[in-house]
């Protein structure tokens, strides 16, 4: 059974590949990528379950990014990485479908799980779609 | 470098002190001058205004005064020449030559004319030729003859004469009223001596003060009547000739400076000339005298203007010292106000700084974290058969990520504190709220002593309300409570909260042990610019911002406190505001934004 697909968007590169190495080993199918474009790229070439998307981004913020991720696959969950000054992004991110935010710095178990809930809810959200389509 | 800065900002505002100084003194001098000349120009001009209506007006009533006595008095003398002339006239026509002959008949009518007063000397029948056919009176003048004298010869021709005085056979100055009487072809003069001391008398019946005079003298200028002073009778009179030109005149008459026998004090002098004999009678006063009631007001109106001088002076010094220190106070009040215009746009660049500095240090971090958490994975997965190392390892690892945790915290709070100035409503958990304050707070309190106790009520509803608002009120207390400890070596700020039914809201309690506040300074503490601190450390603003904060949040804040045992400070918070405190809040925030965007 192959783990759940999650794709990083940070700029950082030194933390998308540390957290790409923790998640990794926590049997997660991680992809990481450096921007906004990227990511939307990505999302057309592959499958993915769960996004984790850092708010503070040049040239395509995480919000635009966010748009975009839903416009194209509404049923990939996404995490939202925020600084503490920016609880009102995290808060926007959710308003426009979001699943949660997590404050930088993060511990790797607290991000573990809000992914692991957030994949859990999209594993839902996909069954309840099935049933729905069976029932039809 | 900095040292040198600091030197030069120093020596900066020495010279910025001593301008001050100087300014305030220079304003000092100007005002007292300016006040002490407005106020005396007009004083002065009133003061000469009067003094020349007064002067002019006595002057005149003086004048006035002088003629009438002087015209009074001459009436007087000539209606009384006039009428022995008469009582000579009587007796020589009345009476013949025989029987004013015989000396019993003459002393008989000598008795007679001199009934009423004293007024003849002597009284004496002379033929045309100038032989004494009688004679009553002191001296023995029978067997002289007047032929020759320059009377007879008046008499003779005229018919009737008044002599001036003259020294005569008697040696002894007096005057005589002569009478002619033509009887058919016989002439013969009655003629009588007037008694000098009674006509001395009469002339000097005016009643002139103390330096009065009264006298008269001839034509010649010989006085007539001894003066009271200067002067004897037939001498000389003490006053020069020119000055009598008119028949009646009045005036002041100031010493001959190049004559030395004229030397008298200043003289008002009123005079008038006699018809019949041509004598003139002089009134005078020293001028000291007559005009003492107008030296008098003059001296009175000049104690008077010395007296408005001084206190003009006093009053223009007392309200000028007045004026520049609140000059000064305001002065002082801009400064002040400078000074925390730059703090408060220094506070707006640091909050500015601090952000961005939290948002670049967060990246590391969470970096150095993840790292951490990665070494962590790598070494549970590795091969390490050495347990005391990998239990040395761990626990590194824990304090890297312990050390983390804290660094986030700072960043937190520098954000949180760049966070203050934007306002908006959200609930808030009081209690925890408090806590992150106190936690803010505690490290600067370590320093000091001083701990935080709570009593916390538990289950309180959340507070509609602006928690940046709501921190800086909090911040302020606290940073108060701590500088009231300054010189303690150690005390406890206590924090309650209390659901308060009654008014629907919570009850803050921030008491502290420290030095309290003075009864005086009690109702000052919430005005703004009001501190005890010293100057640079408080701006005087923390107490009354943070009043019309709790006020703007629809709360209320009061104040307990008891010199040396310490201050308590209740703030009471509504849970649901009302709608205009809502309204309230959302125009803060915009003139907050505004504000700063000038700041910075």
């Amino acid at each position: 059974m192959r783990g759940p697909r999650i794709l990083l968007v940070d700029d950082e590169i030194a933390f998308a590949n540390n957290i790409v190495k923790l998640l990794t080993k926590r049997g997660y199918d991680v992809m990481a990528v450096n921007d906004g474009a990227s990511a939307i790229r990505a999302i057309g070439e592959k499958e993915f379950d769960v996004v984790i998307l850092d708010m503070k981004m040049p040239v395509m913020n995480g919000i635009d990014t966010l748009k975009e991720i839903k416009k194209k696959e509404p049923l990939i969950e996404v995490v939202i990485l925020t600084g503490h000054g920016s609880i009102e992004s995290g808060v926007e991110g959710m308003q426009l479908g979001a699943f949660d935010f997590i404050m930088k710095p993060i511990s790797i178990d607290d991000l573990n799980e809000k992914v692991h809930q957030a994949y859990q809810r999209k594993l839902s959200e996909e069954e309840r779609i099935k049933q729905k389509n069976y029932v039809g | 470098m900095k040292l040198k800065s600091e030197t030069v900002v120093n020596t900066n505002q020495a010279k910025e002190v001593k301008e001050r100084k100087d300014h305030y003194s220079t304003l000092h001098r100007r005002f007292v001058f300016l006040t002490t000349v407005c106020l005396l120009v007009p004083l002065f001009l009133v003061g000469l205004g009067i003094h020349i209506y007064y002067s002019g007006f006595s002057r005149t009533r003086m004048e006035s005064y002088f003629k009438s006595q002087v015209e009074y008095h001459r009436r007087i003398i000539e209606l009384f020449l006039k009428e022995r002339t008469s009582d000579l006239q009587v007796v020589a026509f009345t009476n013949s030559l025989d029987f004013l002959r015989r000396p019993l008949n003459l002393r008989r009518i000598f008795n007679v004319i001199n009934r009423e007063d004293w007024f003849f000397t002597d009284l004496g029948v002379i033929d045309d030729k100038g032989r004494h056919l009688a004679y009553i009176g002191p001296y023995d003048l029978m067997g002289k003859n007047y032929s020759q004298t320059f009377w007879f010869k008046e008499v003779m021709k005229k018919g009737i004469y008044i002599s001036d005085m003259f020294l005569g056979f008697r040696k002894a100055p007096h005057f005589i009223i002569a009478v002619l009487r033509s009887d058919g072809n016989r002439k013969w003069i009655l003629r009588a001596s007037i008694d000098t001391e009674y006509f001395r008398s009469l002339v000097e019946n005016v009643k002139m003060g103390r330096t009065g005079d009264v006298y008269l003298s001839n034509r010649e200028g010989i006085l007539q009547t001894t003066p009271r002073f200067s002067g004897k009778i037939m001498e000389k009179a003490p006053l020069p000739a020119k000055f009598f030109h008119e028949e009646m005149g009045i005036g002041i008459l100031d010493a001959d400076k190049d004559d030395p026998s004229q030397q008298f004090p200043r003289q008002f002098v009123a005079y008038a000339w006699l018809k019949n004999p041509r004598w003139r009678l002089v009134i005078k006063q020293d001028y000291s005298e007559a005009f003492k009631d107008v030296n008098h007001a003059n001296r009175a109106a000049l104690i008077f203007l010395q007296l408005s001088l001084i206190l003009i002076f006093i009053i223009s010094v007392i309200s000028t010292r007045y004026m520049i220190k609140v000059i000064k106070k305001r002065d002082e009040k801009t400064d002040q106000l400078n000074r925390q215009l730059v703090q408060a746009s220094k506070l707006a660049s640091l909050g500015e700084l601090s952000a961005g500095v939290a948002h670049e240090i967060n990246n590391p971090l969470a970096i150095i974290l993840t790292e951490n958490q990665v070494i962590r994975d790598s070494v549970e997965e590795a091969l390490i058969m050495d347990e005391k190392f990998k239990i040395e390892l761990f626990a590194s690892l824990s304090q890297i990520d312990a050390q983390v945790q804290r660094c986030s915290l700072i960043t937190q709070n520098l954000l949180r504190f760049s966070r203050r100035t934007k306002s908006r409503t959200e609930t808030v958990n009081i209690n925890l709220f408090l806590e992150e304050v106190i936690q803010l707070m505690e490290g600067r309190a370590k320093g000091m002593g001083i701990q935080f106790s709570t009593d916390m009520e538990k289950g309180l509803p959340l507070l509609l309300s602006d928690p940046s608002q709501l921190q800086q009120v909090f911040l302020n207390l606290i940073t108060n409570a701590i500088d009231a400890h300054e010189g303690k070596p150690y005390g406890t700020i206590s924090i309650t909260t209390r659901s308060n039914n009654q008014s629907q809201g919570v009850e803050i309690i921030v008491g502290d042990t420290g030095s309290g506040i003075s009864p005086e300074n009690m109702g000052k503490i919430f005005d703004p610019f009001f501190t005890t601190k010293s100057v640079g450390r408080g701006t005087g603003l923390g107490l009354s911002i943070s009043y019309s904060t709790v006020k703007r949040l629809g709360g209320d804040i009061s104040v307990q406190s008891k010199m040396g045992e310490g201050t308590r400070f209740s703030i009471f918070l509504p849970f649901r505001p009302s709608i205009d405190v809502h309204e309230n809040l959302n125009n803060v925030s915009i003139k907050n934004s505004s504000s700063i965007e000038k700041g910075a």
